[in-house]
C-alpha cells in the first residue's frame, strides 16, 4: 500500500476534529476489511493523506438494551452481535443477517458501523488500478456506468439511473426492517437519521467530517416474526445475490403488520410498500403471498444479464414472508 | 473541545507475537514498520515468520490468517499500527520451542494428510486453534463453519475435517 500517516483515536471529538482539518483526504479505519482492500487495488482517484483508526474508541463498542429497544456502539464487531443473548432474545433477524456476512475472521475484525458504511462490490469500480488502471466510471465522476453494456449479473435491478451498482450491506436490510436510526456525530453536533435514509445513489449521507456513532434499534413486536434469506452462490465469503428481510404479524389468522425489505437490488435496502398494503389485512394464503411477491418486483427493470435476480427476488420474497 | 497537541506520527511500536515482543520504529525504511504495512508483511518481512502466507491479499482466501486476542483475523487486513498491545499467535508459536514438538493439531493434519501443496495450511491450522481454543469439542459441521473462510484449491477439505475431529475427539 502506498504510504498514509496514520493516528489511533482516543474520542469521538478527536476523531471529528482530525475529520474537518484534513477535509476528506483522512479515511476512517474500523475492522479494515473494506478499506485496506480500496486502498490495495487504489480504486479511488484521491488516496488518503491520514488513517484514523477508530477501534480504539472503546466506549463505541456496546450492546445496551433499554425500554425503547436496543443501542448498539457502531464500532461493535459482527461477532458480538453473533454471540450476544440480547440480540439473541428480541432481535434475532440482526443475528440470522450477521452469521451470512463474509468469513468467520472477517466478522470477527468488521463492524457494525463498518458494515453500514462499505464501499459497493460492483467490479468495475473496485477494479484495481494496477491492472490498466481505474475504471473511471459515473461513481467515481465519470460520464458513464460501464455495468450498462457491459458484465452486469450482479448489478441494480431497480430505482438506478447513472449507477448501477448496490448496497453490499447486508446488515442495512435488517437494520431498515426493524426501523432502526443511526446517530451521526460531526462538526455541527450530533443527529439522527433512520437507515433508511442512510443511503444514497452514490453511497450515503455522510460528509467528510462525519462518523456514524451509534445505531439505535426500536423493539420490534413480540409477535412479529423476523425472517432474513439471502442469496448466493457460495455460502462463506460471498456478498448477497439478492437478500430479504421481512417483519410479519399474524394475529388469529390475519396478517396485521408486515414489513418487506429487498437487499442487493438497488443502491439501498428497497421497502417493498405497495406489496406490504397488500399483504395486510389478509390471509396469507399461497396465492396472496405470490401475488405480494409479484407486487414487490413491479417496478424492476433489470439490465441485459441480470433479470434472473428478478424471479430470485420474488421467491425471497415468498418465502420471507411465507416463513413466518 | 480542546486542540490536538499530539503528532500523527508516533515515533515506536511494540508488538506481542508468540509471545515475544518486537520494538519497532515507525517509518519508511528498511528495518522500520510503516504506518501502511499490514500485519501479514511484517510478519513476514520484519519477523521472518514467513509461516504466515499471503495469497489473496484482499481478505476472501483465509491464508493469512492468525489468532489475535485468541480470536481468528485476517493479517492481510490488519495495519501493523493497530496491532499494539494485542496477543498476536503465528502458526510458528504452535509448536513447543523447548521440546520441538508440534502441536496435536499439526500432527494430526500429518496423520490424515489434510494438505496437498501446503500453502493454505498455516491459515486453516491457525483457525482450527482458534475454534478449539473456544469450543474443545465441535461438531463437523461447527468445523465446517469456522473454517468457512479458509480456502484450499487442492480439494483437501474432507481430509481437513478428518484431521480437525481426529484432534478434538482426543480432547483438543
Amino acid at each position: 500500500m502506498k504510504a498514509f500517516a496514520h493516528i489511533n483515536a482516543c474520542s469521538v471529538g478527536e476523531v471529528i476534529q482530525l475529520l474537518a482539518k484534513y477535509q476528506g483526504k483522512a479515511k476512517l479505519n474500523a475492522g479494515g476489511t473494506d478499506l485496506l482492500g480500496v486502498l490495495k487495488d487504489r480504486i479511488l482517484p484521491d488516496y488518503p493523506e491520514l488513517i484514523i483508526n477508530i477501534k480504539t474508541i472503546t466506549q463505541l463498542n456496546s450492546i445496551e438494551e433499554n425500554d425503547e429497544g436496543l443501542r448498539i456502539g457502531a464500532l461493535t464487531p459482527l461477532i458480538n452481535i453473533i454471540a450476544s443473548p440480547l440480540v439473541e432474545k428480541t432481535y434475532s433477524i440482526l443475528k440470522e443477517a450477521a452469521v451470512t456476512v463474509a468469513s468467520p475472521q472477517i466478522r470477527n475484525m468488521a463492524t457494525m458501523g463498518g458494515n453500514l458504511c462499505q464501499d459497493t462490490r460492483c467490479w468495475y469500480y473496485r477494479y484495481p488500478d494496477e491492472i490498466g488502471g481505474m475504471i473511471k466510471c459515473f461513481r467515481k465522476g465519470g460520464k458513464t456506468c460501464p455495468a450498462v453494456t457491459g458484465e452486469n449479473r450482479y448489478h441494480a435491478i431497480m430505482e438506478a439511473r447513472k449507477c448501477f451498482a448496490v448496497c453490499p450491506s447486508d446488515m442495512a436490510v435488517v437494520l431498515t426492517v426493524l426501523g432502526a436510526t443511526l446517530t451521526i456525530a460531526g462538526g455541527g453536533g450530533t443527529r439522527d437519521i433512520s437507515v433508511e435514509e442512510f443511503f444514497t445513489p452514490m453511497g450515503n449521507v455522510l460528509v467528510p467530517d462525519e462518523m456514524i456513532t451509534m445505531i439505535n434499534i426500536p423493539k420490534p413486536s413480540p409477535v412479529a416474526s423476523q425472517n432474513f434469506l439471502k442469496f448466493t452462490l457460495r455460502k462463506p465469503i460471498d456478498f448477497a445475490i439478492v437478500s430479504a428481510a421481512s417483519l410479519i404479524t399474524i394475529d388469529r389468522g390475519i396478517c396485521t403488520d408486515a414489513r418487506v425489505i429487498l437487499g442487493a437490488v438497488a443502491w439501498k435496502p428497497i421497502r417493498v410498500s405497495e406489496a406490504e398494503g397488500f399483504l395486510r389485512g389478509k390471509e396469507l394464503t399461497e396465492e396472496v403471498i405470490a401475488e405480494g411477491a409479484r407486487l414487490a418486483l413491479v417496478g424492476a427493470k433489470p439490465l441485459s444479464k441480470n433479470a434472473y435476480k428478478v424471479d430470485i427476488a420474488k421467491t425471497l420474497v415468498k418465502r420471507a414472508v411465507a416463513g413466518c | 473541545m480542546g486542540e490536538i497537541n499530539r503528532s500523527p506520527y508516533e515515533s515506536t511500536i511494540t508488538l506481542t507475537v508468540n509471545g515475544d515482543t518486537h520494538l519497532f520504529r515507525l517509518g519508511e525504511g528498511c528495518h522500520e514498520v510503516s504506518p501502511s504495512h499490514t500485519l501479514a508483511f511484517t510478519l513476514r518481512e520484519r519477523l521472518g515468520l514467513t509461516g504466515t502466507k499471503i495469497s489473496c491479499d484482499r481478505g476472501a482466501c483465509g491464508c493469512c490468517t492468525v489468532m489475535m486476542d485468541g480470536k481468528a483475523v485476517l493479517s492481510c487486513m490488519l495495519l501493523t499500527v493497530e496491532c499494539e498491545e494485542k496477543v498476536i499467535s503465528t502458526i510458528e508459536g504452535l509448536g513447543d520451542p523447548i521440546t520441538g514438538s508440534i502441536d496435536p493439531i499439526q500432527q494430526s493434519f500429518i496423520d490424515h494428510t489434510a494438505f496437498q501443496c501446503g500453502f493454505c495450511t498455516p491459515g486453516i491450522i491457525m483457525s482450527t486453534k482458534a475454534l478449539l481454543t473456544e469450543n474443545p469439542s465441535p461438531t463437523r459441521g461447527e468445523v465446517q463453519e469456522a473454517l468457512a473462510g479458509n480456502f484450499c484449491r487442492c480439494n483437501s477439505h474432507y481430509h481437513v475435517l478428518d484431521a480437525v475431529m481426529a484432534v478434538t475427539r482426543k480432547g483438543g
